[in-house]
Parts: C-alpha cells; structure tokens; sequence
C-alpha cells in the first residue's frame, strides 16, 4: 500500500473519456425555465390515464406551463381503465384521461372512495381499422368493409381465414392486433362493433402500444388491426385505413377529421377527461380545466397537433358553463 | 510436452484446441459486432449524421481527423508525449465529469439552503477531522469521531436546516458556493503546488490567492453570458480549473512532455478552424437531435422541441442515492456474513440458508421488485400505536431509490461475498499472527485488497439500475414532467422511462431520432458515472498489487 511515485494513468484515463464528453457540455443549464406572464398560480398536478388521450393532455400541459410556469405536471400513460382502477379512483390523481365514458363498476370504486368526478369531453376521435399495404393493393376489396365484415373479424367464434368473411378473400388466417382489455380503445371498439351479444376475439395479440399494432400490420400480410386516428394520420404511407359503412346500403366511409366531426364516419368516438371535484377547490387545477376546455376547441392544436376531432365552439361553450358549475360547488 | 511428438510418445490432435480456440473468437466477434453495430447505428440517428454534406466530411477530415492522425503517429513511439497527452486529456474529461456531479447534485438537485446545511454540520467536520488525524497520527480517537459525525451530523443538519439555510439565503447562492467550494479548492491547490510540485511557500499562498481572485475578477465576465450563473462558475472553476490546472503543470514542468500540448491545441485549432470553413463554403451540417436544447429542456409534444432535462436530473438524483444504499448495506453484509457469521453449528446453517437465498433473490425479474416496491412502500398502511407507517409515496425519488437498491441489492452482496471472499486466507492469518486484532486485520487488509472487487460488482450493478424500466412503472414514476425533482418526496420521471414513453408516440421522428438522442444522453451520463468508480478501482489496484 505504498503510493507509487510514478503514477500511471494511461488505463483509467481511456475509460473517462468516453464518459465525459457530454458531462463539459451541460456545464451550465442551471438557468430557470423560460419566461412567461405569471399570473402566480402554482403547485402540481397529477394526470393519469388513457394512452389515447395523453397526446391532447400533453400538448395542452405544455401550453399551459407555458404560461403559468409555477404549475407543475406530472402526466402518466396507463390505460383509461388502468388509471380509474389504480390510480383515480384510488384518491392518487387529479385528473383521469379515458377514450370512453367510466364504466359503472369504476363509479362504484370511486364513490366506495369518497372520489366525487366531473366529465369533460374534450374531443372525438375516428377509430381506424388498418389493414396491410401490399395486402390492401393485391386485394383491393378489403379495403371497403362493412361494420358487419368487422364484427365477424374481431368477434369472439367468428372468421378464422379471410374467406370467411368474403369468398373473394384468399384462404388465410386471420393476423389480428388490437388494444388490451385495459385499454378504452379496446372498450369502445367492443360497445361498438361488437354490440351486446358478441364478445371480443381471444385470438389476437393485445397491447397497450398502438405502436406494436402498427408494426404488426405493417409487417403481417394477412394482417388487420385498430387505433386512434392520430397514430394513423402520422404514419399515413406505413398501412392503409379500411373505409367502414355502417349498414347495409349506406356509402363507405373514410377516416378522416372531416367525416368523424360531420358524424358520417360510424366509429367516432369521444374522448374525455376526468377531474376530481374536491381537487377543483384549488386554483391551479380548476383554471388549467378550464383551460383545458378552451383549448379543446383550438383547430391547429387539437387537429393539426394531435390529430382529433375539436370540439366546436358551442360545444365548448356549454362544457364549460358544466365545469364552471362544478369549480363553484367543489 | 503433447506439442511436441516423438516416436514412442502416443500422437495427440490438435484439431480440437484449434477447433475451441476459432468458436471462442467467432462468439466473441459476434457480440461485439452486434453491439458495435447497434451503437453506430444510434449514434448515427442521434447525431443527425445522415443530413450533412460530403463538403462537411471532407472540412473536418482535413483540419480535424487528419492532424489528429498525425499526432498519434507521431507520439506512438514517444512513451513520455503518450503519458503527457493521456494525462492532459484524462484530466480534462474527469473535472468535466466533477463538475457536471457538483452542478446537478449542489446546485440543483440540493440548492444552497440545503448544501451549506449539510457542508457545515457533515462535509466540513469530517474533512476537518480527516486532515487533524493526518496531521496528528497518535491521535486514536479520529477515525470514531468521522463515523459519529457521518451519523450525527446528518440527524443535526436536518433539525437545523431552516435555520441555517435563513442564514445562508443572506449570504446567498453564489457566496455560499464560494465558501464551501473556492476557498476550499484554493486550499487544495496550495497543498498541491507545495506537496507535488515542490513550490515555496510563497508561491503555494500565490496558488491560494491566485484562484480566489480569479473566481471574483471571472464574475463580472461570467455576468455577461446569460447561460451560466455565479454559482456554476464557482463549480466549474474549482471542479474543472483545478485536475486541468494540474495536468497543465505537470506536463509544463517536464520537458519531454511538452509536446503533448500539440494534442488539444489541434483539436480546439481544428475544430475551430473547420468551422470557420464549412461556414464559409456553406457545407450542409449534420442536423442532431442530440444537442443543448435537448439537454436542457424538458419532454414535448413536438419532437423538434423535445428534451431530456428532467429525467436526466432524475436519474442522476436516483442513483446517488441507490449507490450510496447500496454500498452501505451491501458491503456491510456481505463483510458480516463472510468474516463475522458463524460458519459451523446450527447458525453455520442459518448462514448457509441465508447465502442461498441471497443467490436466488439476484435471478428474480425486475418487474417484482417493482410490486415489491408499490407493496412495501406506496400501497400500504400500518399503525403500530399512535404510529402510523402510509408509505413514503407513489413514485417520488425515495420510493424509486429504496425499490432499484432492493433490486440490486443480492447483485451487490454476491460480488462484495466474492471480493473478501478472494483475499487469501495467509494474509489474515499473518496479519493475526503480528498480533492485530479482527478489526484491524478487516480494516487494513481485508477490505484494501477487496475494494477494486467490490466497487466492480457495484458498478455493474448501478449500471443495471440506471438503466431498469419496469419497476419505475410499477411504483408509479410519471411518464412526462417538465420540472426536475426538487426533493426527496417529489415525484420523477428518469431516462429510461421518457425514452420508452417516446419510443410509443405516433410520430416517427419521436421514434427514430428522439429516442436515439435519449439513448445516447444515457449511455454518457452512465460512462462518466462509472468512470469516477473506474479511477477509484483503479487507484486502489495501483496501491494493492
């Protein structure tokens, strides 16, 4: 343990190096965030919730910081039921995002808890059901289906291969991908499509991440699978929308902002959000809902940002009038 | 002797030691081309490479790569350039990693109030105390006055810190970082210049009043730059100021090793240099998405605009603490059980038993530490009498550090286990035999020759941490916040969670160079935080061997 006079540093040295090299380059980002009118609102907010409503929380938290840098988010992705069950309904959050209405057993969690709720619909979405590209240009039939075409699909004891559900279709099976029973998505695509009597498909791959529903298609042939209309508007070249008609006789329809807001394209959905009435007692949280509420009829960051339907301007008007209801009797 | 065949001698074929030795070299080549691939290709997405220009390639291969070739060529057979060059480069990167420890950890992670709080009732006393027992080797009693205080000062500085840190705010954040870091590192450089570089007392007081006068004629320039506040200055300049300062020097002072300041005079000449040319061509420009706003700002829904800010705070924060719990409580077990714990008799099993399972808690997944964590430590409620224990949080620092180090924890006992384990028995007994006592021979032999053993096994298992996903989620850590955590019961957000959260988001760029960018920030920030451990190691290697 002698302190060798002739030190080395030839070994340690290549190590650091790699290391340190962007350790220089954050030597001074202790400045503080950005400037901004402050109207000095603080304290945090926790949001949990639909992965498919995250986008809009997202986009419309970062606006709102913008100008009331005091407030703090903290924004989670776990499914519109994950985040009742867990989370909401547990007391843990102020603010829960679903792609569909909370469920009755959901409401009885929450009341069990003492957690009073107000519903916020905060924009619409067209549920798109893709299918495989060179698929779609081989058979360009799949293409068009009907409601019903789907339901066969998706529903539990139905197709198995193509031909089942058109006898133009090739004879092979059927590749699905949809969204996890935790999922909204999943849930509404179920009420929908499927109505009462069907239940939902074992046969498929589940998953939380439209992005693994996106790849699955893009890369099965025989492949179909569903999601929210902003994961398709941003990768419009990588699968093709299947245009939907609703009953028999009527005209297929496209996905697209346009047909979901006009209420011609059968799978619009709405989207929500769900404040806890006791956490709207304090400032912060009850100007960003209304905040929240305006901006759910602002086109480019609800459209062209996000990719969903904006609520119009009376539509707004009136959910407003709701939550302004709420804020007063919180 | 089977190389070498004789008539009488039987033959033995070589064919399968040549057969081995070629499957070894392909296993090899394989991972470590799959890795380096898998590398390129994220620093490549990262760095926006693609997009720039065959002129931008062709700029800094003529002022940049090519002198830098030519020096290594030059300096291959000059041991004493290499030595210099090294020294100069390692030295830099090292105070740069110091410096980027102290500006998260002091300055934003603790703030003033609470690091001056902590200097003075912790920090200062040891060091202190450390420095007097030094100077004063009789005195017996230091080494138990630096444990006590590691464990009452904390306790002291905690019911203290509203008072201290009111006092301190008088003061405020710059003159606090210069007390506690320049004056101390002007100190540090006088005993330097006198202990190494053999300076005259006056020259070492020179040293001392020459950095504490930089650090104030540097605050009216520093005052000009919006960037960096007077307290990053202080941290910088001591951090980084005083391994360059001294790598400087050391190579000034030795003629042979001058020329290796030929090494960062090109690379700053050509860098600067290079861009002066693509400017003036005007060569297209890689595009990164790995750059400063990155890196300091937060997550947003335009990828353009993304960045990695808090997480990287986050994780740092979680580390520290990680390996500072880990370290405590896994080498402290593993030196119980390997030189305390009975070893024979009914408690020999015991120990037996408790190795075993110790073996088995390393192999369990992730993903049930992770339940472990929300089950012991978010949803959970006891009363012991008028005690009642609700758990310490859903995701906040506390609860994702107490729940990596379980994670870690059996990882870090094993190799602790494996590092005393190794230090041969003759050195203990030896060590009896001049009549030392069990602690002393722990103390002085055992857990010298096991350190760079032990810190091996913790750096592999932080790097492990650092890196886990799915217990963060499990415990409720957020997927998106724009500010870094400001305490310990705070919530976070670490990399690895923002780069999954990015890697499911419609956008392609979110997928592609945004996730490469965070996956890139990562892997620095673990290599510099593993090579403060490496030096270490590498120290105490030094000094046993």
């Amino acid at each position: 343990m002698t302190d060798s006079p002739n030190r080395s540093v030839s070994r340690r040295s290549f190590l650091t190096s790699a290391g340190a090299v962007g350790a220089l380059a954050l030597a001074g980002c202790t400045e503080g965030p950005g400037s901004g009118t402050d109207n000095g609102l603080s304290g945090s907010i926790r949001i949990s919730g639909s992965s498919t409503v995250y986008p809009v929380a997202q986009a419309v938290t970062e606006q709102f910081r913008s100008q009331n840098p005091g407030v703090e988010f903290n924004l989670s992705r776990d499914g519109s039921g994950g985040g009742f069950s867990n989370l909401f309904c547990e007391g843990n959050s102020d603010f829960n995002n679903a792609s569909r209405e909370i469920s009755s057993d959901e409401e009885e969690q929450c009341s069990s808890n003492d957690i009073e709720y107000h519903e916020i619909n905060v924009a619409t979405d067209a549920l798109t059901v893709i299918v495989n590209n060179d698929f779609a240009s081989e058979y360009p039939g799949v293409t068009d289906m009907s409601i019903d075409q789907v339901r066969q699909i998706w529903r539990a004891d139905g197709a198995t291969t193509w031909q089942d559900v058109n006898g133009d279709w090739p004879d092979e099976a059927i590749n699905r991908f949809g969204a996890a029973d935790t999922s909204g998505t999943f849930d509404y695509f179920r009420e929908a499509v499927l109505g009462e009597d069907a239940n939902h498909t074992s046969d498929y791959s589940p998953t939380e991440q439209d992005n693994t529903i996106l790849q699955g298609v893009q890369q099965g042939r025989y492949a179909i699978g569903y999601f929210g209309f902003s994961y398709y508007q941003d990768n419009q070249d990588a699968v093709t929308a299947v245009t939907l008609q609703a009953e028999d006789g009527d005209s297929y329809v496209e996905p697209t902002l346009e047909n979901a807001k006009s209420g011609d394209y059968p799978l619009a959905r709405p989207l929500f959000t769900y404040p806890k009435v006791s956490s709207l007692s304090q400032d912060h949280i009850a100007e960003f809902a209304r905040y929240f509420v305006r901006q759910s009829a602002n086109d480019s960051l609800i459209a062209d940002q996000v990719g969903y339907v904006p609520k119009t301007e009376e539509g707004m008007q009136s959910e407003l009038d709701a939550l302004n209801e709420a804020i007063s009797n919180a | 002797m089977a190389t070498r065949s004789e008539s009488g001698f039987g033959e033995v074929s070589r064919l399968r030691g040549i057969v081995f030795k070629y499957l070894t070299f392909g296993a090899s080549l394989v991972g470590i081309l799959a890795l380096g691939v898998l590398l390129a290709y994220v620093f490549w997405d990262a760095l926006g490479l693609e997009s720039a220009g065959t002129a931008w390639y062709l700029t800094y291969t003529v002022t940049l790569l090519a002198p830098l070739l030519g020096f290594l060529a030059y300096a291959r057979d000059k041991p004493e350039v290499t030595a210099g060059a090294i020294e100069l480069v390692g030295f830099t990167l090292a105070g740069g990693t110091l410096s980027f420890a102290a500006i998260i950890v002091l300055i934003v992670i603790a703030g003033p109030g609470v690091w001056v709080t902590y200097f003075l009732t912790v920090v200062a006393p040891v060091i202190g105390l450390f420095l007097y027992g030094q100077y004063e080797r009789e005195a017996t009693w230091v080494g138990l006055a630096m444990l006590g205080t590691l464990v009452v000062g904390p306790i002291v500085g905690t019911l203290g810190l509203g008072a201290i840190s009111t006092v301190a705010a008088l003061l405020g954040a710059p003159g606090v970082y210069f007390l506690s870091l320049v004056v101390p590192g002007a100190g540090l450089a006088a005993f330097l210049a006198a202990d190494r570089f053999d300076a005259s007392r006056r020259v070492a007081l020179g040293v001392a009043v020459g950095l504490l006068v930089l650090a104030i004629v540097g605050v009216p320039v520093v005052d000009t730059v919006p960037i960096v506040a007077r307290s990053v200055w202080f941290a910088v300049l001591v951090m980084l100021g005083l391994p360059v300062g001294f790598a400087v020097t050391n190579t000034a002072r030795q003629p042979a090793r001058r020329a290796a300041f030929a090494l960062p005079a090109i690379a700053i000449g050509g860098f600067l240099v290079g861009e002066f040319v693509v400017g003036a061509i005007g060569a297209t420009q890689p595009s990164p998405w790995l750059d400063w706003q990155f890196l300091t700002s937060p997550t947003s829904s335009l990828p353009a605009d993304a960045g990695l800010y808090p997480a990287v705070i986050g994780s740092v924060f979680l580390i520290i603490l990680v390996s500072i719990f880990t370290f405590v409580f896994g080498v402290g077990t593993a030196v119980y059980l390997e030189e305390y714990a009975p070893s024979s008799g009914l408690l020999g099993t015991v120990t037996r038993l408790i190795n075993v399972n110790i073996s088995n808690l390393a192999g369990v997944p992730s993903v049930v530490y992770g339940l472990l964590g929300l089950g012991i430590f978010v949803n959970i409620n006891i009363q012991f009498g008028p005690v009642v224990y609700a758990g310490i949080g859903a995701g906040t620092v506390l609860t994702a550090a107490m729940t990596l180090s379980l994670l870690i924890l059996p990882i870090v006992v094993i190799s602790a286990q494996e590092a005393v384990r190794s230090v041969p028995d003759s050195l203990r007994q030896a060590s009896y035999g001049m009549g030392a006592t069990r602690w002393q021979t722990i103390r002085n032999v055992v857990l010298p020759r096991s350190l760079p053993g032990i810190l091996t096994g913790t750096i592999l298992a932080l790097g492990r941490a650092i890196g886990e996903t799915a217990p963060l989620i499990m415990i409720g850590a957020v997927a998106t916040k724009y500010n870094p955590p400001s305490g310990l019961f705070d919530t976070l957000t670490a990399m690895p969670l923002q780069i999954y959260t990015w890697a499911f988001l419609p956008s392609e760029e979110f997928r592609y160079g945004v996730v490469a960018a965070g996956v890139v920030t990562l892997l620095i920030v673990l290599l510099s935080m593993n090579s403060v451990a490496i030096l270490v190691r590498n120290k105490y290697q030094q000094e046993t061997y």
